[in-house]
């Protein structure tokens, strides 16, 4: 599923007239959307045995067999995704921003490359080369990595492709906060004053950047919670692949857990685009 | 001479970009270039244009196009409903837009279960209240039409958000200036509106055509095997239900689909980087 | 094809509480160049997008010759406009944007890419037709623009503030041209701006508005020597405010001498603002003096003096540079009002919130 996050829209200054088309579509749009929604969390609190509602099937989530164990695994694999993807885009970013300009169409390119590979390619690609762990490279420093990525308590190959999938959003996000923070700039003004290369990056770029950075951070930990490809196909049990698990011996408690994650992930992403927000000010006359 | 703070800073920016290139070097071109390697093995290639694996390319591309076209239509109307309103209503739509985009897989399939599956919530309601069971009609969400509507939930946001600023960029000036000079609203259109817009929604309709063609989870948790798709024999392969002399059969699958989506993309960004040049 | 005069009479146009237009009378003659001129808000676009069917008057009556236009729709009224920014369509190339007129008027082929050509050439653009708006600079757009506006043979041309988004030098070179081609092909002209240079370098009359109605309609002489209102004058040029007394026999009494007020004054006897032009007042060093030279700025022909006077209020007084020859700041100086009638506001009333640029 490919996933773009643009840059935000500012309102223009003339106003277009509303008109019947615009009501009926609006309201079409809303009962698609909001009508589902409605039903998954009445579908949730039904209560089929004495009728009426009821919030058993939240409240037995923490008890349910396996939850803990998955839940525990998604969360770590998010908090280890996140950092990664922070620490490997960013330093990569204002590297290349800054020092090493030419490598930009290939960061840049190789950043736009998930896009491209639909997940269940790219998983069944790492299914192909974790094989070679205990084949073709048994012995080699690289295959006994590989090998012990596979740790189903806590799988390193997820959080390495799961930072690959990130990279494209945390990639705009970050490029985007660059160029309006204007880091070239700041650059040569901290330096004109005398700062070390580590103090110019620490004090100055990465509080400028924080919006950005934490935009990354947000857009992955959502990715991370949602992802069922990659963990189904490896067979790892993280959220998701467990939620399929039990989807059919109870599909109430499923649809809460799902429905819980859901709003939750939702959450995340609305305090994402809200943090995004700049000021929107375009007067045309 | 060199001092040690010296090569540490021509180092440094490198030693900076490693990782980045470490991690998309195990995690992404290893990963491709194993499944190429794969595919091109024995017979996969051959063996993954029998009639079964058609079948599942040709419903994957028929799916994904019925998608773009749908998902592109209302992702237009609704962005053009919404930005003729006011400011709240713009803000709110577009944020929800971002985050919907973003939502698929799992949680999209079992919300649409709940809501018109066979024990859903409104297929009892209307059964109840009217009489009319979904079960009966021609519709259903564990076919194409229902992978279709879930689809959607996440691809109309995704269009919205696409659409928005090329619609912004429509400047008052031009429909004016049209009409100053003796045009009628169908001429506008025709001869500066049109061929406007069209690029970036034909734009728009490539990008959903991509994210419907490598949808997988959603598709999964809704139909598991019923519907043939490219994605699920992929993962069917994968899952080693085909037979042992055409292993590789699901490497193949996949290298062609990263090859259609790649070429897809190419087209996108291409009429993407036109457009830029002339709406803003 | 003779030109046409516009009539626009009583015209009143409200955004909910804001009275955008209120009893606007404006008479363009045949041939004219009538500037609107006036701080922001003052209505002068409003007024512009009602001539050209934008916006409709809440009340009054548009008439271009003896057509009474005011319902009819923007797309018939056979007028041409040039907006301020961004309005060459960016898809067409420049020769097709300046033939889009013609091309929905079903003019045939032929003709319009002969017409389009010509107008290209009449703008100084012969060479760019096949560029696309991107690729011209701000100038060179609303040349084009203008070429397109001219291009179906308008009543009436109307310019909104066309040059305020280029730069300075542009601005000059391209606003003597609209003036040159306007002439030439004699054409009524509506030309809005904020720019008083403009206005009253290129129009033939130049209509001060306020607050949605015109304070002044007037030739630019007219307009710079006697204004109709305080506010017209000092929106229009410069003008100093210096405190002066009022008295019941037309007599107001300002730097230590009597001076008749002039017509347009608007000020009851009692305490009042009397306003006078830089180049009006006089200057004499003198060690007695009750003034002190602040700031001296040298403008060529003219010197400009910065004056504090005895009461602490700062005047502007321009000399002709051989008389300020040897006034330095520091210099203490008397003052005083030139022979000649004066304007005379109410005290309270307060200086236009715009300063002209």
């Amino acid at each position: 599923m490919t996933a773009v996050l643009t840059r935000p829209v500012e309102a223009p200054a003339v106003h277009r007239r509303k008109n019947a088309t615009s009501i009926v579509v609006l309201i079409v749009a809303g009962v698609y959307f909001l009508v589902p929604l409605a039903a998954a969390i009445w579908f949730t609190v039904q209560d089929k045995v004495h009728g009426g509602v009821t919030g058993e099937y939240y409240t037995s989530i923490p008890r349910a067999e396996g939850f803990a164990g998955a839940l525990r695994r998604s969360l770590s694999l998010a908090v280890l995704s996140v950092l990664g993807v922070l620490l490997v885009t960013v330093p990569a970013m204002l590297a290349v921003t800054l020092r090493l300009p030419r490598l930009r169409p290939l960061v840049e390119g190789l950043s736009l490359l998930p896009l491209v590979i639909p997940p269940i390619a790219l998983v069944a690609g790492v299914r192909d080369m974790l094989a070679l762990g205990p084949d073709q490279l048994a012995g080699t420093p690289f295959g006994d990595a590989l090998v012990s990525s596979q740790d189903p308590e806590l799988p390193i190959i997820l959080v390495v492709v799961y930072i690959v999938l990130a990279t494209p959003f945390a990639y705009r996000s970050l490029d985007a906060g660059i160029r309006a923070v204007d880091a070239r700039t700041l650059v040569d003004a901290a330096r004109g004053l005398g700062s070390s290369w580590f103090d110019v990056v620490w004090r100055v770029l990465l509080p400028n950047l924080r919006g950005a950075v934490l935009g990354a951070a947000f857009l992955t930990l959502g990715l991370v919670l949602g992802e069922y490809t990659i963990a189904g196909i490896l067979l790892f049990e993280t959220l998701p692949t467990w939620l399929v698990k039990i989807s059919g011996a109870n599909g109430q408690l499923s649809v809460s857990v799902s429905t819980a994650s859901l709003l939750f992930t939702w959450l995340l992403l609305l305090v994402v685009s809200l943090a995004d927000r700049r000021p929107t000010s375009r007067s045309e006359r | 001479m060199r001092s040690l703070a010296d090569r540490a800073r021509r180092c440094g920016p490198w030693l900076a970009v490693a990782p980045f290139l470490i991690v998309m070097a195990v995690g992404l071109v290893l990963p491709v270039v194993a499944l190429a390697a794969g595919a091109f093995e024995g017979d996969s290639i051959k063996s993954s244009f029998s009639s079964g694996y058609r079948t599942a390319f040709w419903g994957s591309v028929k799916l994904s196009f019925v998608c773009a076209v749908l998902g592109a239509v209302a992702g237009v109307l609704v962005a053009r409903a919404v930005l003729s309103g006011g400011a709240l209503l713009r803000r709110l739509v577009l944020t929800a837009s971002g985050v919907l985009a973003n939502f698929g897989g799992v949680p999209l399939a079992f919300m649409f279960i709940a809501t018109i599956g066979n024990a859903g919530v409104v297929t009892s309601l209307l059964r109840d209240w009217t009489g009319f069971d979904l079960g009966d009609s021609p519709f259903s969400l564990y076919q194409f039409g229902g992978l279709a509507v879930v689809y959607l939930y996440f691809l109309v946001p995704l269009m919205v958000i696409v659409i928005a600023p090329a619609l912004d960029g429509v400047r008052a000036e031009w429909s004016e200036a049209a009409q100053n000079l003796g045009a009628t609203r169908a001429q506008y259109w025709r001869h500066v509106g049109g061929p406007l817009l069209a690029p970036p929604v034909a734009a728009g309709a490539l990008l959903l055509f991509c994210g419907s063609l490598s949808a997988f989870a959603t598709a999964q948790a809704m139909v598991g095997g019923t519907v043939p798709l490219v994605t699920l024999q992929i993962a069917n392969a994968l899952s080693g239900n085909v037979s042992p002399d055409n292993a590789g059969v699901g490497a193949a699958l996949a290298i062609e689909m990263i090859v259609l989506v790649a070429v897809v993309m190419a087209a996108y960004w291409t009429i993407e980087r036109r457009t830029a040049r002339w709406l803003r | 094809m003779s030109a046409l005069g516009v009539r626009m009479l009583g015209i009143r146009r409200s955004f909910g509480a804001v009275h955008a237009l209120d009893g606007l009378d404006l008479v363009i003659e045949p041939g004219e160049l009538v500037a609107l001129l006036g701080p922001s808000g003052c209505g002068k676009t409003t007024a512009l997008r009602v001539l050209a069917g934008f916006e409709t008057a809440d009340a009054g009556t548009v008439r271009v010759g003896d057509r009474d236009i005011t319902g009819l729709a923007p797309n018939k009224r056979d007028m041409g406009m040039v907006f301020q920014a961004f309005s060459l369509f960016p898809n067409l190339t420049a020769a097709d944007n300046v033939a889009f007129g013609l091309r929905v008027r079903g003019v045939d082929g032929a003709a319009r890419r002969k017409r389009a050509a010509d107008l290209l050439e009449l703008v100084g653009l012969g060479q760019a037709g096949r560029r696309y708006p991107h690729q011209l600079s701000g100038g060179q757009q609303q040349r084009v623009a203008l070429a397109r506006a001219l291009a179906i043979e308008p009543r009436v041309l109307l310019l909104d503030e066309p040059l305020s988004a280029l730069d300075a030098q542009v601005r000059v070179q391209l606003r003597d041209e609209i003036r040159r081609i306007q002439q030439r092909l004699g054409i009524t002209t509506l030309f809005v701006t904020h720019d008083q240079g403009e206005a009253l370098s290129v129009a033939d009359r130049v209509g001060v508005m306020r607050a949605g109605s015109l304070e002044q309609l007037a030739d630019p002489d007219t307009l710079y020597h006697r204004p109709a209102t305080p506010f017209v004058g000092e929106f229009v040029g410069t003008m100093n405010r210096l405190p002066g007394v009022l008295g019941a026999d037309g007599m107001v009494r300002v730097l230590g001498a009597d001076r008749r007020v002039a017509e347009g004054s608007d000020a009851a006897p009692g305490d009042v603002v009397v306003l006078v032009r830089p180049e009006a007042m006089t200057l004499t060093a003198s060690d007695g003096g009750t003034a002190l030279v602040v700031v001296r700025t040298f403008h060529g022909a003219l010197t400009r003096l910065s004056v504090r006077l005895g009461d602490g209020d700062e005047a502007l007084v321009d000399l002709p540079s051989p008389a300020a020859a040897g006034i330095r700041p520091g210099d203490t100086v008397t003052v005083g009002v030139g022979e000649g009638s004066v304007l005379v506001a109410a005290a309270d009333a307060a200086a236009p919130a715009l300063r002209p640029v």
